[in-house]
């Protein structure tokens, strides 16, 4: 908390690594809600992002018991406004677009819906379906804005259906003077939908980035693009619509291409103007470098530019009829399409913003057969805006199947630092927390900015509820690695499978592994079955695996949790990087040991990870080593984090590597696990561990309650206030 | 699973015990020195909690034992065997629960191979019961145990049981699995239905559905940490539980058997009681069917027992002796809890067994009424075994009160 007002005083950003179920969102929630009560010039707002939906939920629960909190204390009512933004999807309230599955047919439903041309063409016809939700909100909402109070997307419905005003744009709307606002990562880092969200939030606005360790990827993901062979064949479909409906609309209604024309050649800037539910396209690039010019004259009118993406999309198609890998950078991409296909850079740039326009004109309400169009529009403006820390690679087949042409345009971000670089820019504090962040200096460098605090907190606790292991031999002394020279040996692979047998036996209920990756997981699992391993596996526990496939696993999952609950006991074999990896809590009984079978580096012969790291090298001094370790390292924490969910709960973590016990990974954990790493825990035998996790349940079993954890991990008022308990405050706030 | 049949072979290749780590203060001042207070604190908190008087006490009880006989049984952890070490705690158990509840009734399973088995029926006669514990020490431990099937046949026995007595189970489950055939929180529900008390104590770890069984029946959760623990453990089963509220209090209709004077055959008691006659918990034992003329006749259907205390099983009466009666009675008058406080330079030694007073004992404990100080040692003793307060007995002011 006193760091975090440091920043928040210093108006920069700072990185703190807290472990996780210590109280984290409400800290910072809690503090920040103070600052802007004290502060309320200096502080307006604080945009809270967090990953996932539940993860939203859970942080609006928190913020309602703060308020809760605040009116008992001082016992009038807060003038706070709170709210929880998500997709279309989860907030819909209308009958039958809610219905909808996926997103983006909710997306496109309810865009044709509500789209203006659609609006006023009902005004003329009242047979044209139209929203009667957002009719609401349009016509009443923007008068009363919402009470204050908390609002999660529950509420927001509720308040929708009780009004009769589309939650999603009320929310939308309600962002603009909400003090509190929560919502995914994409709203900011993504600049195709920040542009359209999050736009008018303040620049005195605290923004807090949650479960952050992988923001990196995110950003690099979200200015990405991927094209492939089934991709481009849709887009010549949707060209071909797009043709069709020009000619149509010449010969009924050609004064609306001359309005569009004309509308052109003004520029971009009215575009901004456009009713905000027309902004279902966006330009994928950051808004200032692109709105100041005007569009280019050989793609303004309708043909001229149906005929230039038609053009580009050739291009791409034979350019992906190699035979062999290409990785060229953006600027020979445009020399190599200059002179083959005569398109010059500046009309590539404007090509997403045209073809938004181009479809507004239209009237097109189904937007979700475009899509591969927008994808390869995106690229285009991408690949001509920017010239550095971007790569293209073209690869004619996959790795693992060379045989089966499957050609793929990967035109990869190489830079994290740009897509969030705004972010930085934008808003005086940021925030990045994790539960596992370390090493801390990484960050800073790979995101290119400049923390004012750093800090890694580690956990005071009543007793030693983790117990982290490194095993490095088997009960026959071979060295346990998943290096990939003695991947296929199978005395290691048996030793592996031991020590899975043996822990198995020891420890209660749930037990979650972590491989390297599939492929690893599969050729061990099947070893393990040559050589009986999981039948003397099963003895003790069920055995459930995560697969590629999401259904498939989230019924494993399902099960697995059935299995600890009934008491029957289960073994969960996932991959570090997988889904269960990255959002799913194995809190209490559901995870009491972990094991990390090697150390997850990363795929190291994908080309987009070398043009990544070269990258990083010529630019940022990281050396390429010190990147794989870091990201292997992050990851291997993440993993051993799932089974830790707070102060209550205890866990076995067991690192089954001989690699871990260098300096050089050990060092790289957070720090609540290093404190509980022991020297002597960490070049341990599979018997040894396991004799050790016994004694360790067992002292963990006993009975442990409120009054044990009193004085040490958790303060009533008179201790807190109490001089000697102030002392050691002070200590540690120095020390830090 | 081979390491696993040598290291049965030989004590020495599982001889990674750090005995001396459990005497060693910890460095960092965490690890066991405070799990070792947390267990004084507990075994304090748990003498204190049967202390409180003005309860209703289950003193009738009806308690199965299950006994886990599964794979991990044979696990040497708990010296000689796990299964060895259990049985020679449980004879104990069987002769202080008698000793304690005599008018209560124990029966034994145990649970392998996925299945249970039911060992001794439910009855009062602590001999049988040590006989079977006995025959048991040579069964092999296989399988996996099963919760539920011993539940439910532990369940099937108790249902019958009358409203008034305690209806118990205790099992002892070093597994750390359970292999059921159906929806093990049916039997959990429906066992909380019958006012069915079930306590587990756990030999490895802990186990969450054992946690959850225990909490929501009413009973008890613990694990051991070492043998002395878990001697404890089992023993703490051995006092009455209170009774949770709902059960009813009835009249029981008990017979007291006369003229139990056998020995000298014919010179006392009428010839009708003391006819000789085949003994009734002897009599389906073909074996051993003995006619005699001692034992004690029921007195309302006059069937012959040899032993007491006993359900009648022609009647379904209850035969008790008054003696036994008597030794369920200080559990009405439980003495009130000591007060804790800390140790202060006038407190010099224990009234109970004059030991001195020495740094370490930061705590002593005083009697409400008679003012007296005792060591932790006594207070447990006072508490566990002997009923009655040293201080208060030796004052003939507030003897005299009890007495009234």
């Amino acid at each position: 908390m006193l760091e975090l007002k440091r920043a928040l005083d210093a108006k920069g950003h700072c990185l703190l690594e807290m472990p996780s179920g210590t109280g984290k969102t409400t800290t910072l929630l809690s503090l920040i809600v103070a600052y802007m009560k004290a502060h309320p010039h200096d502080l307006t707002k604080l945009v809270y992002c967090s990953r996932t939906v539940p993860e939203i939920e859970k942080v609006m629960e928190e913020l309602r018991k703060l308020i809760n909190f605040y009116e008992k204390e001082i016992g009038m009512e807060q003038n706070i406004l709170g709210l929880a933004l998500s997709s279309r999807k989860n907030l819909c309230i209308h009958p039958t677009v809610s219905k909808e599955r996926e997103g983006k047919v909710v997306d496109g439903r309810c865009y044709g819906l509500t789209a203006s041309f659609v609006r006023a063409r009902r005004a003329a016809d009242d047979s044209v379906p139209i929203c009667q939700f957002y009719e609401g909100f349009d016509a009443h909402g923007k008068e009363f804005p919402l009470p204050p109070g908390v609002y999660n997307l529950d509420d927001l419905k509720e308040y929708g259906q009780m009004k009769g005003w589309c939650p999603y744009f009320l929310a939308r709307y309600t962002i603009t003077h909400a003090n509190i606002v929560v919502y995914s990562y994409h709203y900011l880092l993504d600049p195709k939908i920040a542009e359209v969200v999050s736009k008018e939030i303040s620049k005195t606005s605290v923004v807090v980035f949650d479960e952050a360790h992988n923001i990196d990827n995110v950003c690099i993901d979200s200015m990405s693009v991927k094209i492939t062979k089934r991709l481009l064949d849709k887009c010549s479909n949707s060209i071909q619509i797009l043709e069709t409906t020009i000619s149509n609309m010449k010969e009924n209604d050609s004064k609306r291409l001359e309005k569009e024309y004309k509308r052109l050649v003004e520029g971009l800037r009215d575009a901004s103007i456009a009713r905000e539910t027309d902004m279902a396209l966006v330009n994928p690039v950051l808004p200032s470098e692109i709105l100041e010019e005007a569009v280019p004259g050989t793609i303004r009118t309708a043909e001229h530019f149906v005929a230039f993406v038609k053009r580009v999309v050739e291009y791409i198609k034979t350019r992906l009829r190699v035979q062999h890998v290409v990785q060229e950078s953006p600027a020979g991409f445009l020399r190599d399409i200059h002179t083959k296909v005569c398109v010059d850079r500046k009309p590539l740039r404007f090509t997403a913003e045209r073809l938004a326009s181009l479809i507004r004109t239209l009237e097109i309400s189904d937007l979700t057969d475009f899509s591969p169009l927008v994808t390869v529009s995106h690229f285009a403006t991408l690949v001509s805006t920017y010239t550095k820390g971007f790569t293209i690679i073209i690869e004619p087949f996959e790795d693992r199947a060379p045989t089966v042409p499957n050609p793929i345009l990967y035109f990869s971000c190489l830079d994290s630092s740009i897509a969030i670089k705004p972010v930085f820019n934008r808003f005086q504090t940021v925030v990045i927390t994790s539960g596992t962040l370390s090493p801390l200096d990484m960050y800073p460098k790979i995101l290119d900015f400049h923390p004012v605090i750093m800090t890694s907190f580690t956990m005071t606790l009543a007793r030693p509820c983790i117990l982290p292991m490194i095993v490095s031999k088997g009960n026959d002394q071979v060295a346990m690695s998943s290096r990939y020279e003695t991947r296929e040996d199978t005395a290691v692979i048996r030793n592996y499978g031991n020590l899975l047998v043996e822990i198995a036996a020891a420890v209660p209920d749930g037990i979650v592994c972590f491989f390297t990756s599939y492929l690893y997981l599969e050729t061990i699992v099947s070893s393990w079955y040559d050589q009986g391993i999981i039948d003397q596996l099963q003895r003790h526990k069920l055995l459930f695996i995560e697969t590629q496939d999401a259904a498939e696993t989230s019924l494993a999952l399902i099960n697995y949790i059935k299995a600890c609950d009934n008491g029957r006991g289960a073994v969960l074999l996932s991959v570090a990087r997988g889904k269960v990896s990255e959002g799913v809590d194995f809190d209490h009984h559901l995870g009491r040991a972990v094991l990390m079978f090697g150390i997850p580096y990363v795929y190291t012969q994908s080309r987009i990870l070398r043009a990544r790291l070269e990258y990083l090298r010529d630019q940022f001094q990281i050396r390429e080593n010190d990147f794989l370790t870091f990201d292997a390292m992050r990851h291997a924490a993440q993993c051993l984090g799932r089974c830790m969910r707070g102060k209550t709960d205890y866990g076995i973590m067991v690192l089954a590597d001989k690699r871990f016990s260098r300096a050089d990974k050990r060092s790289k954990l957070p720090k609540w696990i290093q404190e509980h790493l022991k020297d002597t825990n960490c070049n341990l035998s599979t018997e040894e561990c396991v004799q050790i996790s016994k004694r360790w349940l067992r002292q963990m079993a006993q009975p442990f309650s409120r009054e044990d954890q009193l004085g040490i991990s958790l303060l009533t008022i008179e201790q807190l206030q109490s001089e000697e308990m102030q002392k050691k405050i002070q200590q540690r706030a120095q020390a830090v | 699973m081979a390491d696993e049949d040598e290291v049965k072979e030989y004590r020495w290749e599982s001889g990674y015990e750090k005995t001396w780590e459990a005497i060693k203060e910890d460095d960092d001042g965490l690890l066991e020195s405070n799990v070792a207070e947390l267990v004084a604190r507990a075994k304090r908190k748990r003498a204190a909690l049967k202390a409180t008087g003005a309860i209703q006490l289950g003193m009738m009880r009806h308690l199965f034992v299950v006994v886990d006989a599964s794979e991990c049984m044979f696990l040497q952890d708990l010296k000689p065997t796990r299964f060895l070490c259990i049985l020679k705690l449980l004879e104990l158990f069987v002769h202080e629960f008698f000793d304690l509840n005599p008018i209560s009734q124990l029966g034994i399973m145990i649970t392998k191979m996925k299945r249970s088995e039911q060992i001794t029926v439910l009855a009062g006669n602590q001999k049988k019961h040590l006989e079977a514990l006995q025959k048991l020490k040579d069964l092999s431990c296989e399988g996996e145990p099963s919760l539920q099937n011993s539940l439910e046949r532990a369940m099937s026995g108790l249902k019958n049981m009358p409203a008034h007595s305690s209806r118990e189970v205790v099992v002892l489950f070093g597994s750390l699995t359970t292999c059921d055939p159906g929806d093990i929180q049916k039997t959990i529900k429906s066992l909380k239905e019958n006012n069915i008390r079930v306590s587990i104590i756990g030999l490895a770890a802990e186990v969450r559905i054992c946690r959850e069984i225990a909490k929501k029946t009413g009973g008890s959760y613990n694990v051991l940490i070492d043998d002395h623990h878990l001697k404890e453990l089992i023993l703490n089963q051995v006092q009455p539980p209170a009774v949770a509220g709902s059960m009813e209090a009835s009249l029981v209709k008990m017979g007291f058997p006369g003229g139990t004077i056998s020995t000298n055959d014919g010179t006392s008691g009428s010839s009708a009681d003391h006819a000789p006659a085949y003994c009734l918990c002897h009599i389906e034992s073909e074996t051993s069917s003995l006619i005699g003329n001692s034992g004690y006749n029921c007195p309302q259907c006059g069937s012959r027992y040899c032993e007491l205390p006993v359900e009648c099983k022609q009647c379904g009466l209850t035969l008790v002796s008054a003696p036994h009666l008597a030794r369920s009675y200080h559990h009405l008058f439980p003495i009130k809890p000591f007060i804790e406080r800390a140790q202060t330079p006038e407190t010099t030694h224990c009234f109970a067994c004059a030991k001195i007073f020495i740094e370490a004992d930061t705590n002593v404990y005083q009697c409400e009424t008679c003012n007296q100080i005792m060591c932790l040692d006594c207070d447990l003793f006072i508490r566990e075994t002997l009923h009655t307060c040293p201080g208060c007995a030796s004052d003939p002011f507030t003897a005299q009160m009890k007495t009234n």
